[in-house]
C-alpha cells in the first residue's frame, strides 16, 4: 500500500499543482478581465464634445441633465445596450442602475420630454462610428481610442475612469 | 277647404325648404358631428397605440426613437390635454396564492396634471387607452385630448348649415315668386277670363301668348273662345229658327186643343144625341100622365062646377067632395110626373154639362139601369125595328161608389151604345136565327165594383183590338162615330177614378167590356 501510495501522492501532488496553477491562471484572467471591464472611457465627436471634463459634468451629461455643450451643440448620448457586458458596466458604474431601471429612467425622461434618450448599440465599433458621424455625440466604451472625428474625453484628467 | 294653385305652389316649396332645413340644420350637423367625433376618437386611439408601441420597443429593444418621435408628435398637438403612462403591478397576497392587478400613474405629461387611472371621456375630453406589455413592465398609455376643435367644427358646420338654409330659403322664396308669377298669375288670369266667358263675354282672348305649356293652354283657350263664338252664333241662328218653329207649333197646339175640345164636345153631343130619343121617350111617359090627368081634372072641375050650379036641394055635396078629392089626387099625380120629367131634363142637362170633376157617392146599380134604359129607348126611337134582349144582374149589396156620376154614366152609355150597335149590325147580317142580347151585370169583387157590359155581336177583329182605346180610332162609318168614345172612357176610368177598363172579345161571338172601380 505504501509503495503504491507514494507515486499516487506524487501524482496527486502534481495534479494539485496543475490544478492550482489553472485556478490561479483563471483567477488572474478573471481579475484582469474584471479590471478591464470596470474601466470605462468616454469618447466624443471632435466637433462637439469637449476634450476633458469633470466626473460630475460627465454624469450630468449622461443623466440627461445637461443637454447641450458649451458651444451650443446638442448632446447625443451613445451607450452600449444593457444586455452587453459593457452596457451593464456602464449602467452600474455611471447610473448606479440595473438595465431595467435605466430603461425606465430614460423612458420617464423621454415621456415627459425632459431629455433626448441615448442611442444604444450592440457593438463598440457601431458606437464609435455613430459618435464619429454625429457632432455633439458622446459615448461610453471600455478603452480609449482616437480617430479623425473621435477623441477620448479626459475625465478629471484621466483617459479612463 | 279649397286650396288654390298659388297656395299649392307655396306649400310645395315650403315643404321642400322645411325638409331641406331639417336636413341641413339637424340631420346633417348631427351626422357630421358624430363622424367628427368618431374620427377624432380613432385618431386619439391611434396616437395612443403609437405611443404604446414606442414604449414597448423602447423597453424591449432600448430603442427610444419611436417613443420619442410619437411623444414629440403628441406633445406638439394643441388638442393634447394629457398623456399618461399607467403601470400595472401584480400584487400577491402573503401566501402567494392570490393576486390583484393594481394600476398607478407612472408618468404624466404635462406633469402638473394629476389624474386618476380610471379617468374616462366626457363632453369636453376624449380619453383613449392603449395597453402595452413587456417583460419588465406592463401598463397602458392613457391619452386625453380636449374636444374644443370638435366643438368648434360642430359650430362651424352648424353655422354653415344655417347660412346654407338661409340661402336655400331665399332661393326658395325667389323660385316661389317666380313660379307664382309664371304659373299662378297666368292660370288665375285664364280662370278669370274663363269665368267672364262663362258669363257671356267672349272678348276675353289672351293677348300675350307665352312659349311654355301655359302658352299652349292660352292658345287653346283663345281657340275655344273662337269656337264658342261661332257655335253661339250658329246656336243663335238656330234658336231663332226654333223659336219661329216653336211659335208655329204653339199655335198649332192651341188649334189642336181647340179642336180636341170641340171633338170632345162633339162626342158629348153625339152621346147626347144617342140619349135624346130615350130621353124623349122618358119625358113622353110623364107628359102623357100630366096631359091625361090634367084633361081628366078639367072634366072633373067642370063636373064640380055643374054640380055647384044646381039648386041647393039638388046638389050632391058628397059627389062634389069625391070629385074634388079626385082632382086633388090627379094634381098630385100631375105634380109627381112633372117632377119626374123635371128630373129627366135635369139629368139630360147634367149629362150635357161639363163635368165638375167632383166625386160623390154614386149608386152604380141605378146608374147602370138608367143609362141602359136611355140607350135602349134611344136606339129604339131611331130604329123601331130594332129589338134586343136585355139582361141585367145587379148585385144588391153594392151601395154607392165614390165617383163622378156624369163621367161614369157617360162611359156606361158609350159601352152600351157600342153593344147595341154591334148586336144591331149582326142582326142586320143575320135576320133570322139570331137573338141580339145585351147584358149588364154588377159585382163586388175584392173591394172593387165590377161592371160588365156584354153583347153577342160580331166581336172586335184581332187586328184592331190594340187600337180601340186610341183616340180617333173607329170602325163605324164616317159620320157615325168620332173615335173618341172608348178613348175618353179609358181615361175617365183609369185616370179619373183609378180603375180598370178591359175588353175581351171573340170574333163572331161577341164582346165583353169590364169596368172596375175602387169601392
Amino acid at each position: 500500500m505504501k509503495r503504491t501510495s507514494k507515486p499516487i501522492q506524487l501524482l496527486s501532488s502534481k495534479s494539485a499543482l496543475l490544478n492550482y496553477s489553472f485556478l490561479i491562471g483563471c483567477l488572474f484572467f478573471a481579475i484582469a478581465g474584471k479590471a478591464q471591464q470596470n474601466t470605462l472611457t468616454a469618447i466624443g465627436n471632435v466637433s462637439g464634445a469637449p476634450a476633458d471634463m469633470r466626473q460630475s459634468e460627465l454624469k450630468a451629461v449622461l443623466m440627461g441633465e445637461t443637454q447641450r455643450w458649451k458651444n451650443g451643440k446638442r448632446i447625443i448620448i451613445a451607450l452600449m445596450k444593457t444586455n452587453t457586458a459593457l452596457g451593464k458596466t456602464t449602467s452600474l458604474k455611471i447610473y448606479d442602475m440595473s438595465g431595467d431601471e435605466l430603461n425606465k429612467y430614460w423612458l420617464s425622461l423621454v415621456f415627459q420630454g425632459k431629455a433626448q434618450a441615448p442611442v444604444f448599440f450592440t457593438s463598440v465599433s457601431d458606437l464609435q462610428n455613430f459618435v464619429a458621424q454625429n457632432p455633439g455625440a458622446i459615448g461610453i466604451i471600455d478603452k480609449p481610442m482616437a480617430s479623425a472625428d473621435v477623441r477620448a474625453v479626459m475625465i478629471d484628467g484621466k483617459p479612463s475612469f | 277647404m279649397r286650396i288654390n294653385l298659388k297656395t299649392k305652389i307655396w306649400l310645395t316649396i315650403c315643404s321642400i325648404v322645411l325638409m331641406f332645413s331639417f336636413f341641413t340644420l339637424f340631420y346633417f350637423p348631427q351626422q357630421q358631428g358624430q363622424l367628427l367625433v368618431n374620427n377624432y376618437e380613432n385618431e386619439v386611439q391611434n396616437l395612443a397605440n403609437t405611443v404604446a408601441l414606442g414604449v414597448k420597443i423602447a423597453i424591449n429593444e432600448q430603442n427610444f426613437e419611436g417613443v420619442q418621435t410619437a411623444m414629440e408628435f403628441v406633445k406638439d398637438d394643441p388638442r393634447l390635454q394629457f398623456i399618461s403612462m399607467l403601470q400595472s403591478d401584480t400584487i400577491w397576497d402573503a401566501n402567494h396564492t392570490k393576486f390583484q392587478i393594481k394600476q398607478k400613474i407612472f408618468r404624466t405629461f404635462p406633469e402638473k396634471e394629476h389624474l386618476s387611472p380610471t379617468i374616462t371621456s366626457n363632453d369636453s375630453l376624449i380619453v383613449k387607452k392603449a395597453p402595452f406589455a413587456t417583460k419588465t413592465m406592463s401598463g397602458a398609455i392613457l391619452l386625453g385630448f380636449n374636444t374644443k376643435d370638435i366643438e368648434a367644427s360642430k359650430a362651424g358646420i352648424k353655422h354653415t348649415s344655417i347660412v346654407v338654409s338661409c340661402i336655400v330659403l331665399l332661393i326658395a322664396f325667389l323660385i316661389g315668386f317666380w313660379l307664382a308669377r309664371t304659373i299662378s298669375v297666368p292660370v288665375l288670369a285664364l280662370r278669370d277670363a274663363a269665368r267672364k266667358v262663362g258669363e257671356g263675354d267672349l272678348n276675353q282672348k289672351i293677348k300675350h301668348i307665352r312659349r311654355d305649356e301655359i302658352g299652349q293652354l292660352e292658345k287653346a283657350f283663345n281657340k275655344m273662345i273662337d269656337d264658342l263664338d261661332k257655335t253661339t252664333n250658329d246656336l243663335s241662328e238656330k234658336n231663332m229658327v226654333l223659336s219661329a218653329t216653336n211659335s208655329t207649333l204653339n199655335d198649332t197646339l192651341i188649334e189642336l186643343k181647340k179642336t180636341h175640345a170641340q171633338l170632345v164636345q162633339s162626342e158629348k153631343m153625339a152621346s147626347l144625341g144617342e140619349l135624346t130619343a130615350g130621353i124623349a121617350h122618358e119625358i113622353q111617359n110623364p107628359l102623357n100622365f100630366v096631359n091625361n090627368f090634367s084633361e081628366v081634372s078639367i072634366e072633373l072641375i067642370e063636373e064640380v062646377l055643374e054640380e055647384r050650379a044646381k039648386d041647393a036641394t039638388e046638389r050632391d055635396e058628397t059627389l062634389e067632395a069625391e070629385l074634388l078629392d079626385d082632382i086633388s089626387k090627379n094634381l098630385e099625380k100631375i105634380n109627381h110626373h112633372g117632377k119626374r120629367a123635371d128630373g129627366i131634363v135635369k139629368g139630360m142637362l147634367m149629362h150635357s154639362r161639363t163635368s165638375t170633376g167632383l166625386k160623390e157617392p154614386t149608386a152604380i146599380n141605378a146608374l147602370c139601369d138608367e143609362y141602359l134604359r136611355l140607350s135602349y129607348h134611344g136606339l129604339r126611337a131611331k130604329d123601331k125595328s130594332f129589338n134586343a134582349t136585355i139582361k141585367t144582374d145587379f148585385e144588391p149589396s153594392i151601395k154607392t161608389v165614390n165617383a163622378v156620376s156624369q163621367d161614369v154614366g157617360r162611359v156606361i152609355l158609350n159601352l152600351l151604345t157600342n153593344a147595341f150597335y154591334a148586336v144591331n149590325e149582326k142582326k142586320q147580317q143575320h135576320p133570322t136565327g139570331y137573338e141580339p142580347t145585351v147584358s149588364v151585370t154588377t159585382k163586388n169583387i175584392d173591394g172593387m165594383v165590377e161592371i160588365k157590359v156584354t153583347d153577342n155581336g160580331n166581336g172586335i177583329p184581332k187586328k184592331v183590338i190594340d187600337k180601340i182605346f186610341q183616340p180617333f180610332f173607329t170602325t163605324k162609318p164616317t159620320g157615325q162615330g168620332t173615335g173618341l168614345g172608348l178613348s175618353l172612357s179609358y181615361d175617365i176610368i183609369t185616370q179619373g177614378h183609378g180603375g180598370e177598363l178591359k175588353v175581351e172579345t171573340n170574333e163572331g161571338e161577341g164582346t165583353e167590356f169590364t169596368i172596375r172601380l175602387p169601392a
